[in-house]
């Protein structure tokens, strides 16, 4: 009597694991290999009891954002939490000094037409004052921040 | 925090199929240096910095973004030529030496001392 009950609880269990499908073991492989699939790089998913803990540092936001998004859509996995980092940015050196870095604007500024904006750089970080019509504005934002410059302090006026 | 706030225009960029470079400027700003594959995707990208940011005024986000044609034109700048200039005048400007602006236009020039008002110039960057 005793053995019959045993195997009946041991047929009982593996019915129930068969009913609630894929193992965590199974689920962590499957979203490791969503995460290969998709090309995210740097990122380790562990699975438990359904919810995938995702893990790593990886170079940018939008990295992390992608991960969640592919574990998110493995069969079976209930919820996601993520633990992914992003690395720390290397700090921006100026393009060039100060005096270089205010000439080559104003050269490229003018270049653009853009004639009414006015910048002066201190320690790297430009200051543009003036104001250009509303058609150019963009396009002058634009040539101020291709120059290779760390900072921007924008009180440009956009005019009519 | 300002990779959070541009979250999006990173996005964008990715599906785009635009190269960047993340590195941190003055303050904590999130300096973009990147090549856009045409002047459409970088114009879609520069829509969406106004989108986040209107009128560009956070001061957080440096977008320096190049397209595809610009880079292979090698980041040479043209500079005119005034009255007074010298080679290592112009270069300072710069931040390059005279003998690169030299050596860039042995074409137009004969001789590195003698240059003229309205010369265009080719200054690699």
């Amino acid at each position: 009597m005793k053995v019959k009950f045993l195997t009946f609880l041991t047929l009982a269990a593996v019915m129930l694991m068969i009913g609630c499908g894929k193992s965590d073991a199974d689920l962590a492989k499957a979203v490791n290999d969503k995460l290969a699939a998709d090309k995210v790089v740097g990122v380790t998913a562990a699975v438990t009891g359904g919810v995938a803990t995702l893990t790593g540092e990886v170079a940018d936001i939008t990295v992390k954002t992608k991960a969640e998004a592919a574990a998110k859509t493995v069969e079976g996995i209930k919820s996601v939490t993520n633990n992914v980092t992003t690395k720390p940015i290397p700090v921006a050196t100026p393009a060039a000094p100060d005096p270089a870095l205010t000439g080559k604007i104003t050269e490229n500024l003018k270049k653009a037409g853009c004639t009414g904006a006015n910048v002066t750089v201190v320690n790297g970080v430009v200051t543009v004052l003036g104001e250009v019509s509303a058609a150019k504005y963009q396009e002058c934002v634009q040539v101020i921040m291709q120059a290779g410059i760390t900072g921007l302090k924008n009180e440009l006026k956009k005019g009519s | 925090m300002s990779q959070e706030k541009y979250q999006t225009l990173l996005e964008l960029a990715n599906q785009n199929g635009t190269t960047y470079e993340l590195t941190e400027g003055d303050n904590g700003t999130l300096v973009v240096t990147g090549t856009a594959p045409s002047a459409e995707a970088k114009q879609a990208l520069w829509d969406e910095y106004n989108r986040i940011d209107p009128d560009f005024k956070s001061g957080d986000l440096i977008l320096n973004l190049s397209t595809g044609a610009d880079a292979a034109g090698g980041g040479v700048h043209t500079y005119t030529v005034e009255s007074g200039d010298n080679l290592s005048k112009i270069g300072k400007q710069y931040g390059v030496e005279w003998k690169a602006i030299w050596d860039h236009n042995r074409d137009i020039l004969k001789d590195p001392d003698k240059i003229y008002p309205g010369q265009e110039l080719k200054i690699p960057m």
